[in-house]
């Protein structure tokens, strides 16, 4: 038996051709399929035992929750320290297993999910502590360490050249970062202005604006390859 | 009692930091006989390979600076063949054996994972275990010649040797290469394998190639070259179109006279710039030869021996722990292994059997997987006058194959098509 469109010889038994799915019609071939070249075994997919290990993770966490909210009730008659153990818990969760449910977790989902929760857990704690530090210092710190991640994933997984490029910018953007962290810091407990990021914000810039400076000249972005290629 | 271990060699490095949750650089060779498979005597041969063969019944174990390999307990189970060749080898069957035996109706095959061997070492490997297994099955005598070592023998330690060490140049041959075009296609849901195997006769192979003035492994990288070409061309406007390369690896044994059965390949991406004009099937087979002329030869290729050797032996790379190595070699991978050819040809050549093993043989083959990045590869095996050409895809469409088979057919060479699905 030959394939008209493909002209390969094809198996005795076959319905189609297996390159361009040409049908075949061969009327001595009868109803016989061809001859299996492999069995019918599969191998167990990885993806069922992901889907135990985290379900008994779930279970395992709920647990904890459970056991110590009737620990503190029980002997305390309000929630107490569980309250600390069940928020941490729970943003852990969602920060970091939620996405292990699934086989490809799209950052861009997950990333700003995990900083929401961690946003919620400081909200909480800080409100439980009665403290005032969350408006000016937490949620300004997270929102600015939330801007860089999401940023990065997005840069390097989309924007598909200039890495090197992407990555001075970045490492640049976080000595930004720093001075605004220390702005915050400043306001919300009135520590001394300017105490450490200058440091951290120079080593940052001098080592973005050195990737970038190889970026653009291309010896030495060559040279730097050879050198450091392992 | 202390286990024999042995560090990687130096071509096998980079798989256990490459390897992926649900990819690694896994291949097969298989042997098909006459008769229905013995699995309870083919267990018998695959034990008393072992103390023959200590370079492959090994384990991948991780230590704090480099992996390494250690003898295993007990050799592997032999098992029923799965639906589609090369299943995803996991971490933990790798911490038990790098090496797997299975059977199907009158198959044997063989997987290894790539820490282990190339495919010249796994062929000795198979021919010795198949014709281990004959004599056990039918009481036949066969010789130790044409790559069938003596199971009686103590291993030569040769055959154990790092070759990579012993041959790299003084100076490393650093030559940067532009990436090539990358094939496209939809992948499969889940892990499974689709393959295409094209059975065709060797003599009309070699006929075919003699006309063109090459040789088969470059009459086959041309045909693939000038399938892929056109592919681009229909997909890309001409000014984003990138090279078109063939990674073709080199069983370096013959090169350099080595009788070791560990990794000893490199590979070589002959190719050429659509960008620059068209290319007839004669132009492309006479640039494919000039173009690997020039590169494999002796000096060339201990130069980039030393150029991967450099590295090892670095007295502060060597003191970094391997979980700090492993992301940085994993992302120089990407930016550098993968990017470099469209597809793979690994051509084993004319597989010769002794003359006491041949008639209980059909044919032999030999597949490669798929890259991380790469949808499809191709293997080429050649055993008692059948040439078998093995396209493996992770993507649902055959493309590829239809065109490359197609213009094997139109070249005069009759090939029979079969597949797993």
């Amino acid at each position: 038996m030959y394939c008209v469109r493909c002209g390969v010889r094809l198996q005795e038994g076959v319905t189609a051709c297996p390159l361009c799915g040409t049908p075949v019609w061969c009327p001595e071939a009868g109803e016989r399929g061809p001859a299996a070249t492999y069995s019918d075994r599969y191998p167990v997919l990885s993806r069922q035992k992901r889907l135990t290990v985290m379900a008994s993770l779930t279970v395992g966490l709920l647990s904890v929750m459970v056991a110590c909210c009737s620990i503190a009730v029980n002997t305390n008659g309000g929630m107490g320290w569980s309250f600390y153990v069940i928020v941490g818990v729970a943003a852990f969760y969602f920060a970091f297993l939620l996405p292990l449910w699934f086989r490809r977790p799209h950052p861009m989902i997950f990333v700003p999910v995990a900083f929401v929760s961690v946003c919620l857990l400081l909200w909480l704690l800080c409100r439980r502590v009665g403290g005032r530090w969350f408006w000016t210092f937490a949620f300004p710190l997270t929102a600015i360490v939330a801007a860089l991640t999401i940023g990065a994933v997005a840069l390097y997984r989309y924007v598909k050249k200039g890495t090197i490029f992407i990555t001075g910018g970045l490492l640049m953007a976080v000595g930004g970062g720093c001075m605004l962290a220390e702005l915050f810091q400043h306001l919300t407990f009135h520590t001394p202005m300017f105490a450490w990021s200058p440091y951290a914000a120079t080593v940052f810039f001098l080592f973005g604006g050195f990737l970038i400076l190889a970026g653009i000249i291309r010896p030495l972005r060559e040279h730097l390859e050879r050198r450091f290629f392992i | 009692m202390s286990r024999i271990w042995m560090p990687l060699d130096n071509a096998a490095l980079i798989f256990p930091a490459i390897r992926r949750r649900n990819w690694n650089n896994v291949f097969r060779e298989s042997v098909t006989l006459r008769e229905e498979v013995d699995p309870v005597l083919l267990q018998r041969a695959v034990e008393e390979l072992m103390p023959r063969f200590p370079s492959f019944y090994l384990r991948l174990k991780q230590g704090v600076f480099w992996y390494y390999l250690e003898e295993v307990a007990s050799p592997p189970r032999v098992q029923e063949d799965y639906a589609y060749p090369l299943t995803f080898m996991t971490k933990r069957e790798m911490g038990r054996c790098c090496l797997r035996v299975f059977y199907f109706r009158n198959r044997i095959a063989v997987e290894f994972f790539h820490v282990l061997s190339d495919g010249g070492g796994a062929m000795i490997y198979l021919k010795t275990l198949t014709a281990r297994y004959l004599s056990l099955r039918y009481g036949v005598e066969i010789p130790a010649e044409e790559g069938v070592l003596d199971i009686r023998e103590a291993p030569d330690p040769q055959e154990l040797e790092d070759s990579f060490q012993k041959h790299a140049a003084d100076h490393a041959a650093y030559c940067p290469e532009a990436p090539a075009y990358r094939l496209p296609g939809k992948r499969e849901l889940g892990a499974f394998l689709r393959l295409v195997t094209g059975v065709i006769d060797a003599e009309s192979l070699r006929a075919a190639a003699h006309a063109y003035g090459c040789t088969v492994t470059v009459l086959l990288a041309a045909v693939m070259g000038s399938c892929i070409l056109e592919m681009q061309d229909e997909q890309l406007p001409p000014k984003r179109q990138k090279q078109v390369k063939i990674t073709i690896p080199v069983d370096l044994r013959r090169l350099f006279h080595s009788r070791t059965l560990r990794n000893f390949s490199l590979t070589v991406n002959p190719g050429v710039d659509p960008r620059l004009g068209t290319y007839t099937l004669r132009e492309l087979c006479a640039m494919f030869t000039h173009q690997l002329a020039a590169e494999i030869t002796p000096q060339r290729m201990a130069g980039r021996i030393a150029e991967n050797v450099e590295p090892q032996r670095n007295w502060l790379l060597k003191r970094v722990p391997v979980c700090l190595k492993t992301p940085v070699m994993r992302a120089v991978y990407n930016r550098r292994g993968e990017r470099l050819g469209c597809i793979n040809i690994s051509n084993l050549g004319v597989q010769k059997l002794p003359a006491a093993m041949a008639p209980y043989v059909q044919r032999m083959e030999f597949i490669i997987g798929v890259q991380y990045s790469y949808p499809n590869n191709c293997s080429v095996v050649t055993a008692k006058g059948v040439t078998t050409i093995n396209m493996i895809r992770s993507t649902e469409s055959a493309e590829l194959e239809r065109r490359f088979f197609s213009r094997l057919v139109e070249l005069g060479i009759p090939v029979t098509i079969e597949t797993n699905r």
